[in-house]
């Protein structure tokens, strides 16, 4: 796997480099780097949950649609979550436990896209004994439109 | 039957795709997200405990389910010509290898406003025996 090749897989590494829950201020912006989103990327993501719609894979097809060429699902920022974020960012923390999402769409992104992101932490609460953060995040393109924003709760490890 | 806004109606229900999850589709969807956290790869991490949960082996990625939710409101809406906007969803119990998980729609509400004309969806995902890991709402446009 190229993409995978290029990106640290050891989420051990960097651990002690993170924020812990403590260290986690709100409203701080989270590190974020500059992503090229390519249709190999696009298309791997796309078989890791079975998306085989032609318009992110059949040039010809998408040329018809009404976004006149190949886009990503919008589901992809799954993966440009990850791809815009540096080894140390405390998402990566292993432990941290996903407990669930909000995202809303606005433009696809596409092969070829150089995407950023800003993010940070918007919240942090505890609930029940455990440690929560909400994150806060917008996803662009190169000519600067929102492709699509959303938050997420996360578990933190203790 | 094309799916239309006018023939929508509340109860509607749609049917997405069943997913076999295994260590090999975990692993596959490390690759395809880049979150290579252990949760989903180390079967000695996940002999202990997160506080007061043990999972007791690895576990899918949440967002492995919210990808085939997505995947179920898109197929869905690009042959009506429909827009998924918004989709919030919740994880209520690990999905482990051996599970076979279906994602599914009910259309909850329509909405017209000034300029555009929306759907709102009850979805949920199911495991073999009929056990909710994931619920959430689905919000698609229809544009005029």
């Amino acid at each position: 796997m190229a993409q995978a090749e290029a990106f640290e897989t050891d989420f051990w590494k960097h651990a002690n480099l993170r924020k812990v829950w403590d260290d986690i201020v709100p409203g701080v912006p989270r590190k974020t780097i500059p992503y090229t989103l390519t249709k190999a990327a696009i298309e791997l993501y796309c078989k890791s949950v079975g998306e085989d719609h032609p318009i992110y894979f059949d040039e010809a097809y998408a040329r018809t649609t009404r976004y006149g060429g190949l886009i990503a699902p919008p589901s992809i920022h799954i993966l440009l979550m990850f791809s815009c974020t540096p080894a140390d960012d405390w998402m990566r923390s292993p432990g941290t436990v996903n407990a669930g999402q909000s995202w809303s769409y606005n433009i696809p992104a596409r092969p070829d896209d150089v995407i950023t992101l800003q993010a940070r932490a918007l919240d942090k609460f505890i609930k029940r004994e455990r440690l929560f953060v909400v994150h806060d995040n917008v996803f662009f393109n190169q000519h600067g439109d929102v492709i699509c924003s959303g938050r997420g709760w996360t578990i933190r490890p203790e | 039957m094309t799916t239309t806004f006018e023939n929508l109606g509340e109860g509607d229900s749609i049917d997405g795709p069943k997913f076999e999850v295994s260590r090999e589709s975990i692993r596959l969807f490390c690759d395809g997200s880049l979150d290579y956290n252990p949760l989903h790869l180390d079967d000695e991490y996940m002999k202990g405990s997160f506080g007061k949960t043990n999972f007791g082996g690895i576990i899918m990625h949440g967002m492995n389910n919210f990808g085939l939710i997505s995947r179920m409101i898109t197929d869905w809406a690009y042959p009506a010509g429909a827009i998924h906007r918004r989709l919030e969803t919740r994880w209520v119990k690990p999905v482990k290898p051996g599970d076979t998980i279906q994602p599914t729609g009910i259309v909850k509400s329509k909405q017209v406003t000034a300029n555009s004309r929306w759907v709102l969806i009850d979805v949920m995902v199911k495991n073999q025996a009929g056990e909710k890991v994931a619920t959430g709402e689905a919000m698609v446009e229809f544009p005029n």
